[in-house]
């Protein structure tokens, strides 16, 4: 395309967007916020601590070798997929 | 330590067929190597729980205790490289991607590839995203504009339904089979306080990353349309002004300088 067609493309496609970006006027959402410890995304709050503060490990013997004992038996076998229903067998590493 | 040491010290410490290092001296009458195999164990076990929690979408999906094995085998081979344990697995993705046995779950590398996106975002730098006043002010030369985006962007791309998968196993959809399978482009990007995941739409991945690597807007929108012919500029122009991705313009006279 010239570059003439190709800026008056974008002018009108920039032109739509505005109009529809500004309608929702999001604009001043932060207005009265602050960044802080009490504001985080879901499964990230407990990060202040930080993993690898915990002692559970004292309690048990974790730490064994690289056989892979476990069957999945989560999510997976509920959503389908076209491989299956992602219920895994045990393997070795 | 010395070098010699310290490599004695970190190989034993992942290896428990190693047993202690040599020359630990007990500081009380307790046997060094039971005292050392407690303290492996707590590095694995930490280890593997900074895993579980940067990953919680993924170890949904595949349970616990195998999630945990495939934690085990990537913490034995990776150790951490800095003490700021939000980052640790940042190439946990590639060892899932190669990782035996996963045929069925195909797209696990990618719910971690995702999740792992999501942390880096939550601690990218802070950035104000331009409002739309600054782009209603724009006129001329609207192809030769480059635009700067916000730190915390980043487009995980994917052959899978990877947000819809990712929203099933984070609580923000319902768990339930999925009837469409067709290949999902993620954008991930704080540009306030909270994280958020979007489904890109089509050619929306190829457009947001030309612009990242410095493209034009006519440049951008063009290599988005040649990928994918229903490529939508409006629609990309609402979600990327919209969704408060653009911290900076670059006019044409300065987006050429070297």
């Amino acid at each position: 395309m010239p570059a003439r067609t190709v800026n008056a493309a974008l002018a009108g496609s920039l032109l739509a967007a505005l109009s529809i970006v500004s309608a929702s006027a999001a604009e001043d959402k932060m207005a009265g916020k602050e960044k802080c410890y009490g504001v985080a995304m879901k499964g990230q709050n407990d990060c202040a601590a930080g993993p690898g503060t915990t002692c559970a490990g004292t309690s048990k013997v974790d730490y064994q070798g690289n056989a892979w004992k476990a069957v999945a038996k989560g999510t997976c076998t509920t959503m389908k997929t076209p491989k299956g229903m992602g219920s895994l067998e045990p393997i070795k590493m | 330590m010395s070098a010699a040491t310290e490599t004695a010290f970190g190989a034993a410490l992942r290896d428990p067929g190693r047993g202690a290092p040599a020359h630990l001296a007990p500081s009380s009458g307790r046997r060094p190597e039971r005292r050392f195999s407690v303290y492996r164990n707590n590095v694995a076990v930490s280890l593997m729980g900074a895993l579980a929690t940067r990953f919680p979408a993924a170890r949904r999906i595949v349970g616990e205790a195998f999630f945990d094995e495939l934690a085990r085998a990537y913490v034995a081979q990776h150790p951490p490289r800095s003490p700021l344990m939000m980052m640790y697995g940042d190439d946990f993705p590639e060892f899932v991607a190669q990782a035996p046995g996963l045929d069925e779950v195909s797209y696990l590398a990618d719910i971690t590839r995702l999740e792992a996106a999501r942390t880096r975002a939550y601690h990218a730098a802070d950035a104000d995203p331009l409002p739309a006043s600054a782009f209603a002010a724009l006129d001329g030369a609207l192809d030769e504009v480059r635009l700067a985006l916000h730190p915390s962007v980043e487009v995980v791309r994917s052959g899978h339904p990877l947000v819809t998968i990712w929203a099933m196993n984070s609580g923000e959809a319902e768990l339930g089979p999925i009837a469409d399978w067709s290949p999902q482009d993620a954008l991930v990007c704080r540009p306030e306080l909270d994280v958020f995941v979007r489904r890109l739409p089509d050619g929306g991945a190829a457009f947001l990353v030309a612009l990242a690597g410095g493209a034009t807007l006519a440049d951008a929108a063009g290599r988005a349309a040649q990928e994918a012919r229903s490529f939508d500029l409006t629609e990309n122009l609402i979600g990327l002004i919209g969704g408060g991705l653009v911290v900076a313009i670059r006019p044409s006279q300065q987006g050429d300088a070297p």
